[in-house]
């Protein structure tokens, strides 16, 4: 059975592929990663990762279109499913809610969140 | 602008494409691609290509690899292989074990062997650095047939070599003879009272200790021993007599003199165990002379020399340089003045080597009294070891291949369904590499376990040495290397099975190698016999020199050590000795008649031949009037020293040797000279003092002191209680010192500790040959009579014995062992026929003892075959019967 938890990695590279829309492939996933979240990461595991969230049916993929920094090859255009924006939303909900029941936090904070 | 036509580096790119699966080449090749341009923007070509590569390396993941057709379906197959093999590991349980079990023994031998070797190879290799440290030694032809090579020089010899050459670096000298004073003494703070008996005292050149370069713990190495009577100690010492505080400065009492202190100049760290150099207190050099004119004197040799040299000097050429100087400068114009004669020749005759530091462990042939390694045991041992493995093997090879009926028809049945040939090659030698790997994991730990025992036996200290970058690489090699001696005959044997004959029945149990597998017993048992021979040779020396007539009596004496302290007092402490109901005789004097002892080397002359003759080198032994009756030595002619005459004082007693040496047919009352007149009153008869190595050399006794030991010959019956009564009157006399004492007849046999010690790994690795061998057999015979079990109940049946039955059992192992046995002898004789070779007094080369080894090889293999023999013929036929 495939695992559908999403693990911390998992749901950020899964957010960014929805944030950068049209333009959601390997090498700018993994750039956008390392400016937003300042860690660096290889291209191989950003790519590994796309590649068992679409096996595990959150993201959808389809050949692109070519450019020339890239030598005129084609690039491949992730696309969140249906299914990936619920798993995204569920993760989200657990945390709220764990967020909600720590104490420190509850009512405190706004995350901006409209649930 | 540059920038724009670098491109992504082709090697990782040709990489990437050579594994990465096809339909994701276009993406990630554009992907990596952009990475590199954007990369060139803000860095480095060069930083960009290592990104390049980091990329290319870090795309290495499953999902990513290419997916072979072929690499999946073997990666099933070798799944398929170790599952069988593994079942059949289980299945087998004591065939398996006896596999593995004989690999792990002999992998065990072989790695502590290599240890050993390894650390036997390691000795000084610190110290060395480019242009030395290089020891001095000199060839002399000293006799018509005998060349020696010595390190002793004279003590402005160093001094030469810094003034005369210029390639000279450094030269320094140390003095470890306890003629004057080093190897052990009594040593106390000055601060305290009791003294503490310590070894390892040598006279030291400052130079020496800069050009080793040793670790310097406290101080400062360059003025550590410039002062007269400084003393340079060793980490531990300083803990010892210094805990948790600076020894620099502080000063030592030797031997209870305290007009002369020694002062601490610096602390060292101790060195290291593998190394030629084991010293603890360092005396200096500084000012020290021994007689007067003795540190210019080129007559006396006692120093050891160190030399380094400049860089891109000729060593070869150095050491020819320095001959013809000292020759030239020193010892030919020394020679002249003293007016001595017959030097030519061995002057001519002598070469001077420089010898690095590190191969001084491994020479044994340098005359130097220090501990050596031998080459020749090195490479013994490690053939040993190898043997073992070996033996271990053909276990393997032999049980595979007997029970190989087991396994024909599933060869068969492979073949049938399509296997190729090189399939089942590999099949049984994954196989055969499963079981090396257990083995070498058992093997290391059963190593890990025996380390102590090891160490015992050898005398090392050896430690396992997990941390080692080369252990998992040498074992994994080791694992690869004994699979494939072990498996790959087994391997060919098995896979050349015809399918249809086997699946048919027709091929005969696992008969077919019978002959390879005999040969393969009979080599086993013949390393086995060859080391048990040996081991019993090596035992019979011992036991030889142990027992030998030594021409003195090394029973019941007590040496009691460190006697040096009681000044003045010693005399009177001899007569209360005396006094004791259980002492016979006590007599004074440093030199023992055991090696190791001390020893002063002398040329003595016909009374005026100083000129004519060439001398004859000798011992002379400063003893006490009671020495010869101490020692229980027989006076063959003339009288012994008597206490109560004034003249003894320059008589002389010399030992047969001698006499003959001088060319004396009546010695008594013949006049010889050293430096000063004796007359001979007395021939002992010639007694061994030294190795059983050589023949006995000549030896005179003056009367004299020397002090340090005393000699208590107790009367037989009960030792203890006088060695009590002896410690008694010591602590009386000596309060402050606590008595130290050994026998003679221990220090006699820890003279010949090597050869014990040689007996005892031979014993341990014979053992352990013949322990796997049996192992072997056993389980061949097991599988014989598994094998012969309904042609056993037939017999049976129709009415043969039992005697008969199990004759036919035994008679062809108790063959093979026969077989091993005349091979064995031979080449056992001419190994140990080489190893008395040095040896001058041996034991002979019996047929008892050939006999003896066989017959217990041949016992030990019958009792192994009986065992399963005896359990076929007494079994109820009927239960192997019934099931047909």
């Amino acid at each position: 059975m495939i695992e559908t938890r999403l693990g911390e990695f998992e749901e950020v590279i899964l957010l960014l592929t929805g944030i950068l829309g049209e333009e959601a492939y390997s090498f700018k996933i993994a750039e956008e990663f390392e400016t937003q979240t300042k860690r660096s990461v290889s291209i191989g595991a950003v790519h590994s990762t796309l590649n068992r969230l679409e096996e595990k049916g959150f993201l959808t993929s389809k050949v692109g279109n070519a450019t020339a920094e890239r030598g005129g090859r084609r690039k491949r255009i992730y696309t969140i499913t249906a299914y990936g924006r619920r798993a995204l939303e569920s993760a989200r909900d657990l945390r709220m809610s764990l967020y909600n029941q720590f104490p420190a936090f509850a009512g405190k904070m706004d995350f901006g969140f409209s649930v | 602008m540059n920038k724009k036509r670098v491109k992504p580096p082709a090697l990782p790119h040709s990489l990437l494409l050579r594994f990465l699966r096809d339909e994701l080449a276009e993406e990630v090749e554009g992907d990596l691609e952009e990475k590199f341009y954007n990369e060139l923007k803000h860095a480095s070509a060069f930083k960009a290509k290592l990104n390049y590569w980091y990329q290319v390396i870090h795309y290495l993941r499953p999902f990513a690899i290419r997916k072979n057709k072929f690499t999946a379906i073997y990666y099933d197959m070798y799944q398929n292989y170790f599952r069988v093999s593994w079942r059949g590991l289980l299945r087998q349980k004591m065939y398996s074990a006896i596999k593995i079990g004989g690999l792990a023994i002999g992998v065990a031998a072989c790695f502590l062997i290599s240890l050993y070797v390894k650390d036997e190879m390691s000795y000084d290799k610190n110290f060395v650095r480019g242009n030395g440290p290089y020891r001095l030694v000199v060839q002399a032809q000293i006799d018509e047939n005998k060349t020696e090579r010595t390190v002793d020089f004279p003590a402005p010899a160093a001094a030469a070599l810094r003034a005369d050459f210029p390639e000279v670096e450094k030269a320094g000298r140390y003095l470890s003879s306890p003629l004057f004073g080093a190897h052990e003494n009594e040593i106390r703070r000055s601060d305290r009272n009791e003294n503490q008996h310590e070894g390892g005292f040598v006279y030291f050149d400052q130079e020496l200790l800069e050009l080793l370069e040793v670790p310097v713990i406290a101080g400062n190495l360059k003025y550590a021993l410039t002062d007269p009577n400084s003393i340079v100690i060793t980490r531990r010492k300083a803990e010892k007599y210094f805990p948790g505080e600076d020894p620099v400065g502080k000063t030592f009492v030797i031997n209870s003199d305290e007009k002369k202190l020694f002062k601490i100049g610096a602390v060292i760290e101790n060195f290291p165990a593998n190394s030629h150099l084991q010293f603890d207190f360092l005396m200096t050099l500084t000012g020290v002379e021994f007689w007067p004119g003795e540190q210019s004197w080129w007559m006396a040799s006692n120093y050891q020399i160190y030399v380094t040299f400049k860089p891109g000097t000729d060593i070869n050429k150095a050491a020819e340089n320095i001959k013809r100087g000292f020759i030239e400068k020193y010892y030919k114009p020394a020679l002249v003045a003293s007016g001595a004669v017959g030097f030519e020749k061995i002057l001519n005759s002598a070469t001077f080597e420089l010898q690095p530091m590190d191969k001084v462990y491994l020479d044994a042939s340098v005359y130097d009294g220090l501990p050596h390694g031998d080459v020749r045991f090195i490479w013994l041992f490690g053939a040993i070891a190898g043997f073992i493995v070996v033996i271990a093997c053909i276990n393997f090879i032999n049980l595979s291949t007997a029970r190989s009926a087991n396994r024909a028809r599933e060869v068969g049945l492979r073949k049938a369904i399509g296997s190729f040939r090189s399939n089942l090659i590999k099949q049984f030698l994954t196989e055969s590499f499963l079981f090396s790997l257990l083995a070498i994991v058992s093997g290391i730990m059963l190593a890990w376990l025996l380390l102590p025992y090891f160490n015992m036996l050898a005398s090392k200290s050896l430690t396992f040495p997990w941390t080692a970058w080369w252990l998992v690489p040498v074992l994994l090699g080791a694992a690869l290397l004994i699979g494939l001696l072990a498996g790959l005959y087994p391997a060919f044997y098995l896979s050349s099975f015809n399918p249809v004959s086997v699946l048919k029945g027709n091929l005969s149990r696992g008969s077919k190698s019978s002959g390879t597998r005999s040969a393969l017993v009979v080599f086993q048992f013949t390393t086995s016999i060859v080391l048990i021979i040996s081991t019993v040779v090596i035992y019979r020396q011992m036991s030889y020199i142990l027992n030998k007539k030594l021409g003195f009596d090394k029973e019941h004496v007590l040496l009691l050590q460190g006697a040096n302290t009681l000044g003045d007092n010693i005399k009177s402490f001899k007569s209360e000795l005396l006094k004791l109901s259980g002492i016979e005789s006590v007599s004074v004097s440093d030199y023992l008649p055991v090696r190791g002892s001390k020893r002063d080397g002398n040329t003595f002359y016909n009374e005026g031949m100083e000129k004519v003759e060439r001398g004859v080198f000798t011992q002379k032994w400063l003893v006490d009037p009671d020495y010869i009756k101490t020692l229980g030595m027989k006076i063959v002619q003339g009288r012994d020293f008597n206490p109560d005459m004034i003249s003894d004082s320059t008589s002389i007693i010399i030992n047969q040797t001698m006499a003959k040496q001088l060319n004396l047919s009546d010695p008594v009352g013949k006049v010889i000279q050293n430096w000063r007149k004796y007359t001979i009153i007395g021939v002992v008869e010639d007694f061994h003092f030294e190795s059983m190595k050589e023949n006995i050399g000549s030896v005179c006794f003056v009367a004299g002191i020397s002090p340090s030991v005393i000699l208590v010959k107790a009367k037989g019956g009960n030792i203890p209680e006088s060695v009590e009564a002896v410690s008694a009157v010591w602590t009386k006399f000596s309060p402050n010192q606590a008595i130290r004492f050994n026998f003679l007849d221990d220090r006699y046999a820890s003279t010949y500790a090597d050869v014990e010690r040689t007996g005892s790994i031979f014993t341990t690795f014979a053992v352990l040959a013949i322990i796997v061998a049996c192992l072997g057999l056993f389980a061949l015979s097991a599988f014989m009579v598994e094998q012969r079990a309904r042609e056993i109940s037939i017999r049976m049946v129709l009415g043969a014995p039992v005697n008969t039955v199990f004759r036919l059992l035994t008679q062809n192992f108790v063959l093979l062992v026969l077989i091993s046995f005349v091979v064995a002898a031979p080449v056992a004789w001419m190994l140990m026929n080489k190893w008395l070779q040095d040896f001058v007094y041996k034991t002979d080369l019996s047929w008892d003892i050939f006999l003896l080894s066989g017959a217990c090889a041949l016992i030990i293999a019958f009792v192994t075959v009986s065992y399963q023999a005896i359990r076929a013929a007494m079994a109820n036929p009927v239960t192997n019967l019934r099931s047909e």
